[in-house]
């Protein structure tokens, strides 16, 4: 009787160890439940403190002159814990735990919407969406219902070292409206005549030829998620382009993030061909200043080509079933839906550029930074983001970008470029079957 | 001829350590650089400490953190080793055909990946009511057979006549587990405890799902938060991480001396 | 001394009972859950049921075919390596008149409490093609240009295998120092009477008397490997192409990365357990559980 005893004894101990710890948490959970019904409280998940939690204290700030009683939390994780947790959360059904709003990264919309049907709230009669880029709200668009409001963007640009180029004997109007061959050739001067490489290269990343496909109007895949590899002449000029900057010897190998930004801070490279977010890690290596510029990025030499891009971008949805939804959706539609001020704060505190065309024309985006010369890059930028073809995501980009990736190494090494399209596409049609 | 062997493991123990180390050197040089700096590989102190420290905590709940991780990883290793302990006592001293298959099947869960059970798994916590809390991230791990399966191991060492002298003496089977089998296995409580600690202490896809609001966060999905963002400052980043391994090296120190002082010392 | 036993393996129950029902409770129950998902097929929470359909699908997808060539290459080069050498180090550090030991000790199980994103930056500062790996290697004129380690195939799989090896021996060490001290010391003394060498006690006294051990570690690690994350993750992100992408980095990115497949993600998830399965089950059998 007694080992029983003892054994109950060391169970009930574990227990209430256990049950101490929890109950007193869901005690306070519970009073926190009964603060948001009484309180108007909207909790959101966003990824960078630094930046778009950044801009959710900034819309936040301008609400509550409005609506002094609003109250948001800021959930902050990593771009890929968030969407494991949302995916995670979705396939289960657990309501409780969800955020009211979420940020998505753009070439999530689509995949999000059709996997977890319903579970996203229409904005199309919340907000103007005339006022917005075009080509960020056609990323939002899907059957006639619009799911989010425009965020950031990546409007692309050749960020360059204008003392690397003006040593290679290049001036400002020798890089505008270029082609990647062209790029190609001033790349061969600048590493002649300075030493320095033109460029960065990671076979690893997607970055490039996915700024490439944009420029000409085209993506991995079609907007009715097909592979687009084959009989597509943007895709082949983009492979041929990747591999003439390969082998050219102009690009500096790097394996990550940080030997990639290492490689401009260092003072490695002539060129970075970036999103316009870029400009926070360029403005980091503060011995720089005044060395850099910004022009359009090289077109592709096809029918469609244009000097301007995009590379990432996202937007902030709410959540159908969340309790604040109509609050939710009025706290985005009245900032970031609608309001020129945000903008400008999100500018000028954060270096983030929105997709809100009112904006462009205020004070704030005219700024000429010494750092750059006294360039107005910001309005350069926004003139740059009114030209960026609109593409169809689709749903399955990552499958596509990871076909092309596991092919990539076979094109770099010289192999039939035709031939190894049709096993992307043959690889991508097993991946999503 | 013995002094030049001895010389040997010196010269390869040296160089064992060197390699194990150097990653945390470079951490600790890091912490007192700037981001940018850390990017160019920089290898020398800088002046940044202060500074990154201060950031850091600007940014962060740290303390709030600190102790969730603390909570957890404490009650989380006691739990485990308490319940893998009987467990493998009970299946190692008083084996039977029945045991082994039960065991054999325990094994099978270790070797599921945890990413598809995990939302089963969270279902089940949302039904009991028990998400974001320190309790829903220790219980699913509470007792492994992985755990189990070591103290067995161990256990096929163990003198069994000191337990036949228990009987003698007239101990209960519980008696006999906690005041025989307990205080000879020293060495092994340790290194499981150490090895437990560890787990719980860095444990990041279960947490990252069962926790909800930023109080509950542990400093695994922090530090994680940190490294994701569009421009990460490495400085704030390697301080996060010393911060995060501090505590787990500790556990390392206080508990090593167990399993060098040599088991058979202990019984006495 | 019969019926004592049969009353002693009865007893032995409630030692077991309780650990074993939270295992059943936490571990079986999703597993089962996650045994019908493998049969359903779908996107999201959008699902029908699919028969044996994925699990034909594993038998022609190339992704799944190269994740689990990859993983078997770690398997079979690493764990013996690391395994090795963490015996040969816990046998050194455990000699009793060795100095230093603790700083040893302590120096060689640090990395694997290592948080993972430093040690990712790390490595890959470490191999980048203009590292100090390279840079050194080109001062001893070992190589004449620098070698892209994390772009070429063949290397950024060496990487992966150093950058585990490196991560876990401490780890095991630790099982191999606290199972040590087990062996009574008098044994190693009246072998050296006996005039048996270091090397023979090794092989004759330590490596018999750790088998349950060693047996133990070389599951571990066998389970460890073929559920390889982290590393992969963090250092290569299973490039270049995919010749480093483990089985559980696909199970990963069908499940949060592309779009959601639970019911596949489920059947890969099995095929791992199968595997680990049947390779514990043959080390068991060659392990000699005999006795």
């Amino acid at each position: 009787m007694k080992k029983w005893l003892s054994m109950l004894l060391l169970v009930s101990m574990t227990a209430s160890l256990l049950a101490a710890c929890g109950s007193s948490n869901t005690a306070e959970k519970g009073s926190n439940k009964e603060e948001s019904a009484g309180t108007k409280k909207v909790v959101a998940w966003a990824w960078d403190p630094s930046f778009n939690g950044a801009a959710l204290k900034i819309a936040e700030d301008l609400y509550k002159k409005e609506h002094p009683d609003f109250q948001l939390e800021i959930i902050d994780m990593a771009k890929t814990d968030l969407e494991q947790k949302l995916n995670t959360n979705l396939a289960a059904g657990v309501k409780d735990g969800l955020p009211d709003i979420i940020l998505v990264n753009d070439p999530n919309i689509q995949k999000y919407v059709t996997a977890y049907p319903g579970t996203f709230a229409d904005f199309k009669e919340k907000v103007d969406f005339t006022q917005f880029s075009p080509y960020k709200v056609d990323a939002l668009r899907i059957d006639d219902k619009i799911y989010g409001v425009p965020f950031d963007i990546g409007v692309t640009g050749m960020f360059y070292r204008v003392d690397y180029l003006e040593e290679a004997g290049y001036k400002a109007e020798d890089l505008e409206n270029i082609t990647w061959d062209e790029y190609i050739e001033i790349g061969k001067v600048v590493k002649e005549k300075t030493g320095k490489y033109m460029a960065t290269i990671n076979p690893n990343d997607e970055a490039l030829t996915s700024i490439l496909l944009q420029s000409a109007g085209s993506w991995y895949i079609t907007p009715d998620n097909k592979g687009n590899f084959v009989d597509n002449p943007a895709m082949t000029e983009t492979l041929r382009v990747y591999k003439a900057i390969a082998d050219s010897g102009i690009a500096k190998p790097v394996t990550g993030w940080s030997e990639f930004v290492g490689s401009f801070n260092t003072g490695d490279v002539a060129t970075v061909v970036s999103g316009v977010w870029q400009i926070a890690s360029i403005m980091d290596a503060q011995d720089q200043s005044g060395k850099w510029r910004v022009a359009p990025i090289p077109r592709l030499n096809v029918e469609g080509g244009v000097n301007a891009s995009n590379e990432g971008g996202s937007s902030w949805f709410v959540l159908e079933g969340s309790a604040n939804k109509d609050l939710a959706i009025d706290f985005l539609a009245s900032t970031m839906g609608s309001s020129t001020e945000f903008y400008e704060r999100f500018l000028t505190e954060n270096g983030g550029v929105g997709s809100f065309i009112p904006a462009f024309s205020s004070e704030v985006y005219n700024q000429k930074p010494e750092f750059f010369g006294g360039q107005a890059i910001y309005s350069d930028f926004t003139r740059w983001s009114t030209e960026v073809p609109g593409i169809s995501l689709g749903m399955y980009t990552q499958e596509a970008k990871d076909a092309l990736k596991n092919e990539l190494p076979n094109i770099l090494n010289g192999a039939d470029l035709t031939q190894s399209l049709a096993n992307i596409q043959k690889h991508f049609e097993q991946q999503v079957q | 001829m013995r002094k030049l062997s001895s010389l040997g493991i010196h010269l390869f123990l040296i160089i064992a350590s060197v390699v194990s180390l150097f990653p945390f050197v470079w951490m600790l040089i890091g912490m007192t650089n700037t981001s940018s700096d850390i990017v160019k590989g920089k290898f020398s102190f800088g002046s940044m400490l202060q500074s990154n420290v201060t950031k850091l905590l600007d940014m962060t709940n740290l303390g709030a953190a600190f102790w969730n991780s603390t909570l957890i990883a404490i009650i989380g290793t006691i739990g485990t080793l308490v319940l893998s302990s009987m467990a493998g006592y009970g299946f190692e001293i008083y084996r039977s055909k029945g045991k082994d298959r039960l065991f054999g099947l325990l094994m099978l869960s270790m070797m599921m990946p945890f990413a598809a059970v995990m939302i089963p798994l969270f279902r089940m916590f949302s039904n009991m009511g028990m998400l974001n809390t320190p309790t829903a991230v220790i219980l699913p791990s509470i007792t492994t057979a992985f755990m189990i399966f070591f103290f067995m191991q161990n256990t096929k060492s163990f003198p069994r006549e000191l337990l036949q002298a228990g009987r003698v003496d007239g101990l209960g089977e519980w008696r006999l587990f906690a005041q025989v089998y307990v205080p000879t296995m020293k060495p092994t409580y340790a290194a499981a405890a150490i090895i437990t600690f560890m787990n719980y202490w860095n444990s990041f896809l279960w947490p990252l799902i069962a926790l909800q609001t930023q109080d509950k966060k542990t400093l695994p999905l922090i530090v994680s938060s940190l490294a994701s963002s569009y421009n990460p400052d490495y400085g704030i980043i390697m301080v996060a991480i010393v911060i995060t391994t501090l505590p787990t090296v500790l556990i390392f120190f206080l508990l090593q001396k167990q399993f060098v002082q040599g088991m058979l010392g202990s019984v006495k | 001394m019969g019926s004592k036993w049969n009353k002693s393996s009865l007893m032995g129950w409630q030692f077991v009972l309780l650990p074993s029902a939270l295992i059943l409770l936490f571990s079986f129950y999703p597993m089962l859950q996650s045994l019908l998902l493998s049969f359903q097929s779908g996107k999201g929470t959008v699902y029908q049921y699919a028969g044996l359909a994925n699990y034909s699908r594993l038998f022609s997808d190339p992704m799944f075919k190269q994740a689990v060539l990859n993983t078997l290459l770690y398997l079979v080069v690493q764990v013996p390596v690391m395994l090795m050498l963490g015996l040969v180090i816990a046998y050194f550090l455990n000699m009793p008149k060795l100095r230093f030991k603790g700083f040893y000790r302590t120096a060689i199980f640090l990395p694997c409490v290592t948080s993972l994103v430093s040690y990712a930056v790390l490595f890959k500062s470490i191999f980048a093609v203009d590292g100090i790996l390279n840079r050194m290697l080109m001062s001893i004129r070992v190589i004449q240009e620098p070698i892209a380690w994390l772009m070429d195939p063949v290397w950024a799989k060496v990487v992966i295998i150093a950058a585990i090896t490196w991560r876990w021996t401490g780890y095991n060490m630790i099982f191999y120092l606290s199972a040590m001290q087990n062996i009574d010391p008098s044994v190693y003394e009246a072998a050296s009477i006996d005039g048996a060498s270091k090397t023979r006690q090794f092989f004759s006294i330590t490596v018999p008397m750790l088998k349950p051990i060693i047996l133990f570690t070389a599951i571990i690690s066998t389970n460890g490997t073929l559920q390889l994350f982290d590393e992969v993750v963090n250092i290569t992100n299973g490039g270049p192409g995919n010749s480093t992408m483990t089985i559980s980095q696909y199970i990963y990115n069908l499940s949060f990365v592309y779009t959601p497949n639970f019911g596949y993600a489920a059947t890969v998830s099995y095929a791992i357990v199968v595997m680990v399965a049947v390779l514990a089950f043959l080390q068991l059998k060659v392990g000699g559980e005999k006795q």
